[in-house]
């Protein structure tokens, strides 16, 4: 069963994809914010990332540099409200870019791709 | 000596002297009938026939109701020698302005028995008197005057006013000095014989005061006279200085020419223009440069230029371009004060779009993330209660109005967000034929029908397409809102000055005066289902190009709107 970090700082939101995403037949492990992420990442070592950006502590976006500067081979999925970071060189360094939507199927989709 | 001459010329003297002097002798009985005229006073008043056994009045033909003017009732009530003066038309139709001084004489019972009137013709002094006043009244209406082709024709109507200077015609024209060439710009002036007698036999009729003549130059400032005309069409490079009006530029000096077709000292372009042998022309010099050139002839009744003319015209002319130079500077203040005005305007609406931006945007993203729950949540349901009609059927419509929630706030982000721009150097009939095809099918479903006439010969211009394809897209789709019936839509482009325009017309419902105002603000929408960022959107995209939307509208009969986009964008 292949494993993926859901990285979201709002709780209900958090509920909803930990509830989707299982149905698909995934693992899925959950951070908070960035610092957490980073923790999460060194103690289970997931095999994708779903990451939201604006987050306490650590934004999305440093969370993810960080994170791939020790594994560089993890996928990760920006899923954002925001569409103008796609225009932030910084997350060009992620595998996808998702604009948050109540209907999940683009998220799963590119989850499937990259899984 | 008097006893020699009566010895010589026997009765007849008293004639031949009242017959030599320049005045005009009448006398009148007591009835003011005219019992006796010297050989003058016909002359004078032009008379066609003896005036002796008619009345006073008939003969002067002035108006003596008002007995308090007249000299010879106020010399018959006083007794005593009274004088006046009075104005006059003669039979022959010319203006004649005469002093009269009335002398009562008594009979041996000291009753007033008869009346000498002596006539005077001082209309030539009167007339000098006149035209200066005019001429400086004229001046002063003119400084106050800062329409220029206003008070141009203002000054060709005083160069021309037979009250005034009283040139037949008179021709303004003005030098170019990016072309280097002279130019018509006016002309005052009948435009043949005819036209001439006709006009004079009318003015000589009416008394020409400052305000008439001011109120004819108004009425008559209709541009379409042939003299008008010919004139705009003449031209002379500033180059060719033999042509008198040429030198009259280079040498800021006034040039009167008598003999222009014999003249072999000139060129005769603009002799031949001109067309008659004896002219002035006057330049215009503001601050010791010559701005213009007033060309004035009598090419109708062929009299000389006089002196007097020729001096009127020199200071005329100073006033003239004292108050060109007047009208010139406030037209330039103006133009600079309606460029700060438009700057500011864009300021105030950049400024606008950008606090409403930051707040739309703020809004959205805070909106958007409780809504993902909601509708995330929802579906969830739906789907576990798949075989729960009820149940299913509420969590359906629950996720169905997240969805479109959600379509809003992406339609208000992607105007919210910074525009990133990519310019390129684009055909922009290739880009509407491109969005008339995307939009195809769905204006065929709505029943409306494309007619696209597209200039082939407009330039390649600089724009972000995705934009400007956004711009139409928008454009297109309000067009087929607004006809729900159907219609036709009419895309055409075209050059425009230095401008592309793209007009997209249609035959829809139209807009009122108080919808058109409030087109451009975000958020404003008349649809059920907009979100009233569509035009606003459009209108920054323009801005951002330098352009410009402008709207025509009529309730009922449709809609065009027009984007003008520079050929030459500075910015690109």
């Amino acid at each position: 069963m292949k494993t993926i970090l859901v990285v979201e700082d709002d709780k209900n939101q958090l509920l909803l994809y930990e509830q989707e995403l299982s149905l698909e037949g995934y693992k899925i492990i959950t951070a908070r914010d960035g610092l957490e992420a980073i923790k999460k990442v060194r103690e289970q070592l997931p095999d994708l990332i779903v990451m939201d950006i604006t987050m306490p502590k650590m934004n999305g976006i440093e969370a993810m540099g960080k994170i791939l500067s020790e594994h560089k081979k993890i996928p990760i999925i920006i899923n954002t409200a925001y569409s103008r970071y796609k225009d932030d060189f910084m997350s060009w360094a992620a595998d996808a870019y998702v604009v948050k939507s109540s209907n999940l199927k683009e998220l799963k989709d590119k989850i499937k791709e990259l899984v | 000596m008097v006893s020699h001459i009566l010895k010589d010329c026997g009765d007849n003297v008293i004639n031949m002297l009242t017959d030599a002097l320049d005045a005009g002798l009448s006398v009148l009985d007591k009835d003011l009938t005219i019992i006796w005229v010297n050989k003058t006073l016909p002359n004078m008043l032009n008379l066609h026939y003896n005036p002796v056994g008619r009345k006073c009045r008939e003969v002067y033909a002035c108006e003596c109701q008002d007995s308090r003017h007249c000299s010879v009732l106020q010399a018959l009530s006083t007794g005593k020698k009274t004088s006046n003066e009075i104005q006059l038309i003669t039979e022959s139709g010319v203006r004649k302005y005469i002093r009269n001084i009335t002398t009562p004489v008594r009979d041996g019972g000291n009753n007033i028995a008869y009346l000498i009137k002596i006539s005077l013709d001082i209309t030539q002094q009167e007339e000098k008197v006149r035209r200066i006043s005019l001429l400086r009244k004229f001046a002063e209406v003119m400084q106050g005057t800062l329409q220029i082709d206003r008070l141009l024709h203002l000054a060709l109507t005083c160069v021309t006013a037979g009250s005034a200077l009283g040139f037949n015609r008179a021709r303004l024209f003005l030098v170019d000095k990016e072309q280097n060439v002279i130019y018509g710009k006016m002309a005052v002036g009948p435009s043949s014989l005819e036209e001439a007698s006709k006009i004079w036999s009318e003015i000589a009729h009416k008394h020409e005061d400052l305000d008439d003549l001011i109120d004819a130059s108004v009425k008559t400032r209709h541009y379409d006279t042939p003299l008008h005309k010919t004139t705009r069409l003449m031209a002379f490079s500033l180059t060719d200085e033999k042509e008198i009006i040429v030198s009259c530029v280079k040498t800021k000096k006034m040039i009167l020419e008598r003999n222009a077709f014999s003249n072999d000292q000139i060129d005769k372009k603009f002799v031949n223009a001109v067309g008659v042998n004896e002219f002035i022309c006057v330049p215009l010099v503001v601050e010791d440069d010559a701005i213009g050139v007033i060309c004035a002839d009598n090419a109708y009744n062929r009299k000389p230029i006089t002196e007097e003319q020729v001096e009127l015209l020199s200071i005329f002319a100073t006033r003239v371009a004292l108050a060109f130079a007047n009208a010139e500077t406030y037209r330039k203040l103006w133009e600079k004060n309606q460029q700060l005005k438009e700057t500011r305007e864009r300021l105030v609406r950049s400024e606008r779009l950008a606090v409403i931006g930051n707040m739309a945007a703020y809004i959205a993203h805070e909106i958007r993330n409780p809504l993902v729950t909601i509708g995330g949540f929802a579906r969830i349901l739906m789907r576990e209660y798949a075989d729960h009609k009820k149940v299913k059927q509420h969590t359906e419509i629950i996720t169905q109005e997240v969805s479109r929630l959600e379509k809003i706030l992406a339609n208000i982000m992607d105007f919210s967000k910074p525009i990133e721009t990519v310019r390129t150097l684009i055909q922009i009939n290739e880009l509407l034929e491109n969005t008339c095809y995307l939009m195809g099918p769905y204006l065929k479903s709505a029943h409306i029908q494309v007619s696209k006439k597209f200039d082939p010969s407009i330039p390649k211009i600089i724009v972000d397409q995705t934009q400007m394809k956004q711009v139409f897209l928008n454009l297109i789709k309000n067009a087929a809102e607004s006809m729900t019936q159907g219609g036709k839509l009419t895309v055409e482009s075209m050059t425009e000055d230095e401008y592309i325009k793209i007009d997209f017309t249609d035959t829809g419902e139209g807009m009122t005066p108080e919808i058109l105002q409030n087109l451009f603000t975000p958020f404003f929408t008349t649809k059920v289902d907009g979100t009233g960022v569509g035009l606003a959107v459009s209108q920054k995209i323009i801005d951002d190009h330098n352009g410009f939307i402008k709207i025509k509208s009529v309730p009922k009969e449709g809609t065009t709107f027009s984007i003008s986009l520079p050929i030459k964008n500075v910015t690109a």
